[in-house]
């Protein structure tokens, strides 16, 4: 029975193309960071930030061992399993309130012994998992209303509202739109777009008055009026362009950016490490950096294409969607065309949460590209 | 296998992943789209503000000219002084700011009230012009702070040191009016001064001197290029050499020196003769050029300490002192004040009526004490008995020259004045200059309802009544007396010169006019004057030293009395005195030099003037002896005396 469940039977056993891919934005991510925080290597006071690549190093390895374990485990399993691990990330997600380091002015960490975890990113797979599941189960084929939808809908307001109390507007927004881009899967009624999009419009500005923080405001506002404020996000956001600007077709060279080395992109190894860079390899970097995460993005609606089942191609998909509004939010806002809500560059920007989760998502993916 | 899901019916997905592929290459196409924009089209804009944000200009002080009087002896100069300025919108609060507090001592006032600065200036939109302003954080820093703040020049973003060197005035008090003093620029002027590149803590020409040819003394500030944060790296020299564009430098110019035509040492004779008079002003001007060689007005003040050199506090405390002062220390009695010359008139009164013939010099008039005019009886300072031009001259008389008064007119007696420069501003640009007044009839029918009187011209014709001149107006007279009429522009930069010492601008002697005059006329009235020292009865008889060669006449203004405000009801007596004058030349047959006391509120002025300028041109004779062993620079050929 073992010999079935672990089944690598049909098919090539490793999907090259995907391995590859992500092989080549890890090693990217890897260089890049190395240059991103080079700045700090003779800052006495930060020196500790230089050597972050090591750790990051030993989450890959974390998060590849990860990958490995749950490609290897058919992903039906997770399908069966899917509610008590949703269940198990939303007691973690209200644990962070209890027990939450604050950072920053959010509490969005669990210590656990000598390291702190996120549970609001391992929480985007279980989400993930579980709105698969929704979706595997919901198999009829006429179009749906919007109370069809509503369970999944349901499943995604717990997440998304526990992630805002953190408050934490960028997850948030990437449970939101992982969940949105899987539903598109299905056939829904056109009333029901209508009448969603509606209350779209309206929930919006009540979401602005009621639930959104000063601090997330202020960045949409940045956002819209970078000039405004030019010592706060706002100047983040136009450094950050200014960097990537600087970088022109070729780039300034590795560890030559000088925006980067010179102070000019404090957050440069979680939110700005494309910055860096753009800055450091120019058009041309970027071009194949967009090129790869684009890549990997079809790749993924490809392995959905292929999956024998709804759970797999719903679980791809989903995958393939964090990946891809990831990379667009964080990328958009380097490059001053989306707000800067705090958006790790998948695989890139540093953070052991982040990365592990990236790599068990692209686990996953695997598992049903070997499992189609 | 029961518990692990079958394979289901995945056709519903089958046409939704040509939509999905669409958004992705959308989304990530409409991503490149916008680095090309950034990247290739705006590239070039980028990379400048790239640049710009980690190049510093640093500025690089210029050394203010050097101020000498005649033979090259410094008058002013500058002692080495570092001041530290902040770029509020550059400096980091968080990490630089407590750095430099750390070596840059202060209290707890200044500390809040910079914080409060820079936050301000920090909250300020990016398109404000005053954003880029900086604010002086202090002056006059350590040596060991400023070496600190430059070995981390480079970490310290925002952070600047200027050399400010701070004005040095070697002789203190010593002609301190002409030469002028400093003042740092306010915010207020800071505003309209800041596009000719003046800063906060900066130092201007306030008065003299030192304010009119600020332009030309001040200099220009150089600049260099650094790349900012780079202290913590080995290759600076070649990181820079990356990031700078040419040019990295440019070197300060420094301020033009000034030569003056005073001479210390005359000043300092002046100033030896007025010791024991509280107030006054003396003028010695060379009667061939037109040169001031001395100016001189008590009482004095220190320019080393309100230009700042003891501190912004003792710059506070000196002029709350200097402005209580009753004496008006800061005034410059020399130019900015008007007198009522007196006596010391009497010449040009004589000379009108000469020109006119409507005396005779040898027609003697009665003094019985005064003369009576209309209703009035206009006094007399004695009972001279007979006395014609000759001995109205030599004793001062005032009933000769009130009887003269009643056959010139008044607007002959102004003529005669302007002529000598009277009434209007002799254009000496050194201190604002008082105009003196030449009344006309047709002045005092707008200044006075009731009809002209004739008692106006007589008290005109002894230099009283409205009549009023200033120390400068009288000396460029009496010089013009001296050299047979030709009336100079008073003179006291002599040289402009550059740091080197080479002369970029030398300025020869300028005549304003030729006094129309009979020369017979003059020799008599200068035959007078000399009379006034030479001879038994004059005026400055009594206080004559042997050996000095002089012509001069003595006047005793009268005090309109009117207190001055906030002056201690004891002291009013003082303020009642008459003014002393006494103007002359020397020496009496070839004239060099002339010289004006006065002394306010000093008595008569034979008596408390006269041995004022009898003992500097004693020391001026003196002076003039020493020198011919070592001659003084004469002026160039071209500019030949006349």
């Amino acid at each position: 029975m073992l010999g079935e469940r672990i089944s690598f039977r049909r098919g090539p056993m490793v999907d090259m193309p995907l391995l590859l891919g992500v092989v080549a934005i890890l090693t990217l991510g890897l260089v890049n960071l190395y240059s991103a925080t080079s700045v700090y290597i003779d800052d006495n006071s930060r020196a500790r930030l230089a050597d972050i690549y090591v750790s990051q190093i030993y989450w890959i390895v974390v998060g590849a061992l990860f990958a490995i374990l749950v490609a290897a485990i058919d992903y039906r399993h997770f399908e069966r399993i899917a509610p008590v691990l949703y269940v198990g990330g939303m007691v973690s997600l209200g644990l962070v309130f209890i027990l939450g380091r604050d950072i920053r002015g959010s509490s969005r960490w669990i210590q656990l012994g000598s390291f702190a975890f996120q549970p609001s990113e391992f929480m985007k797979i279980l989400l993930i998992l579980m709105i698969a599941k929704f979706i595997h189960n919901d198999s009829r084929t006429e179009p749906r209303s919007l109370l069809d939808l509503a369970p999944a809908a349901a499943l995604t307001i717990f997440p998304v509202a526990a992630v805002m109390a953190q408050p934490d507007l960028g997850t948030s927004l990437i449970y939101a739109l992982t969940v949105f881009s899987m539903l598109a899967m299905m056939r829904v009624r056109v009333l029901s777009v209508v009448t969603l999009i509606g209350s779209a419009a309206v929930s919006l500005p009540l979401a602005w008055m009621y639930v959104m923080r000063d601090y997330q405001k202020h960045r949409i506002t940045s956002f819209l009026n970078p000039e405004a404020d030019k010592t706060g996000t706002g100047w983040h956001a136009l450094q950050s362009q200014t960097a990537i600007g600087n970088g022109q077709l070729t780039g300034e060279g590795f560890m030559q950016g000088t925006q980067n080395q010179f102070g000019f992109l404090p957050e440069q190894y979680s939110d700005f490490p494309f910055a860096v860079f753009s800055e450091d390899w120019g058009f041309v970097g970027t071009v194949v950096l967009i090129g790869l995460y684009g890549f990997v993005c079809i790749w993924a609606i490809h392995i959905a294409s292929q999956a024998k089942d709804r759970f797999g191609a719903a679980l791809a998909v989903g995958v393939g969607a964090m990946l891809f509004w990831h990379a667009v939010f964080n990328i958009g806002m380097a490059a001053g065309v989306l707000p800067v809500v705090g958006i790790t560059l998948p695989l890139f920007s540093y953070g052991g949460s982040s990365v592990v989760t990236m790599l068990i998502g692209l686990g996953l993916l695997m598992n049903v590209s070997m499992r189609r | 296998m029961s518990f692990l899901v079958q394979r289901s019916d995945v056709g519903e997905f089958r046409q939704r992943y040509r939509w999905l592929v669409l958004v992705a290459v959308v989304a990530f196409g409409i991503l490149i789209g916008r680095l090309a924009q950034l990247q290739l089209v705006e590239g070039d804009v980028h990379r400048a503000q790239a640049r710009r944000n980690i190049v510093r200009e640093r500025s690089l002080a210029t050394t203010r000219g050097v101020i000498r009087d005649a033979y090259g002896r410094v008058l002013a100069a500058n002692r080495p002084s570092y001041a530290v300025h902040i770029t509020p919108s550059v400096i980091d609060m968080e990490t630089t700011w407590p750095r430099v507090l750390k070596v840059v001592s202060l209290d707890e006032f200044e500390r809040a009230a910079l914080e409060k600065k820079i936050q301000e200036i920090k909250a300020l939109p990016k398109d404000d012009k005053r954003r880029g302003q900086q604010i002086l954080l202090k002056v006059d820093v350590d040596r060991d702070v400023v070496a600190f703040l430059e070995t981390h020049e480079r970490e310290l973003d925002g952070v600047e040191v200027t050399p400010s060197p701070v004005r040095y005035y070697p002789y203190g008090e010593l002609g301190a009016h002409a030469v002028g003093y400093m003042r740092e620029v306010d915010a207020e002027a800071l505003e309209h001064l800041d596009d000719r590149g003046y800063r906060a803590g900066d130092h201007i020409g306030a008065v003299g001197i030192e304010r009119r040819w600020e332009s030309y003394l001040r200099g220009q500030r150089g600049w260099r290029k650094i790349v900012r944060g780079l202290s913590h790296r080995e290759n600076t020299a070649e990181v820079e050499a990356k990031y700078l564009e040419e040019p990295r430098r440019l070197e300060p110019v420094p301020g033009r020196d000034i030569s003056l035509t005073i001479d210390i040492d005359l000043v300092a004779s002046v100033e030896r003769g007025m010791r024991g008079q509280l107030a006054g002003a003396v003028v010695v001007v060379d009667v061939r050029t037109g040169r001031i060689l001395a100016a001189v007005s008590k009482p004095s003040f220190d320019p080393n300490v309100v230009s700042g050199g003891n501190g912004v506090k003792a710059v506070r405390d000196a002029f709350r002192r200097l402005n209580a002062d009753p004496l008006k220390p800061t005034l410059d009695k020399t130019i900015s004040a008007a007198y009522p010359p007196g006596s010391t008139y009497k010449p040009f009164t004589a000379l009108a009526a000469l020109a006119d013939r409507l005396t005779d010099p040898d027609r003697e008039v009665d003094c019985h004490g005064g003369y009576e005019y209309g209703k009035r009886f206009f006094r007399c300072t004695g009972v001279h008995r007979k006395v014609n031009l000759h001995s109205a001259i030599v004793q001062s008389c005032n009933t000769y020259f009130y009887e003269l008064g009643s056959r010139v007119s008044i607007d002959r007696l102004a003529a005669i004045g302007l002529d000598f420069g009277f009434g209007v501003k002799t254009g000496i640009g050194v201190n604002p200059e008082a105009r003196g007044r030449m009344p006309t009839r047709s002045w005092y029918t707008r200044r006075y309802k009731e009809a002209f009187r004739g008692g106006f011209t007589l008290l005109s014709a002894i230099g009283q009544g409205a009549t009023t001149v200033t120390v400068l107006q009288l000396a460029l007279s009496y010089a013009a007396l001296a050299n047979g009429g030709t009336l100079y522009q008073p003179q006291v930069v002599r040289s402009i010169e550059t740091s080197d010492g080479t002369v970029v601008q030398d300025f020869p002697p300028r005549v304003r006019r030729m006094v129309e005059l009979d020369q017979d006329h003059l020799a008599m009235v200068k035959n007078a004057l000399t009379g006034v020292v030479n001879e038994r009865g004059g005026t400055a008889y009594k206080e004559r030293i042997a050996g000095v060669d002089m012509a001069g006449k003595s006047g005793t203004a009268q005090v309109s009395h009117v207190t001055p405000r906030g002056v201690d009801p004891d002291k009013v007596w003082y303020f009642n005195r008459d003014h002393a004058w006494f103007a002359g030349y020397s020496p009496a047959k070839a004239p060099e030099i002339a010289v004006v006391v006065i002394i306010e509120h000093g008595g008569g002025g034979g008596k408390n003037a006269a041995p004022v300028a009898f003992r500097v041109v004693r020391d001026w004779d003196k002076m003039k002896e020493k020198r011919l062993a070592v001659p003084a620079p004469s002026p160039p050929a071209k500019h030949g005396n006349p």
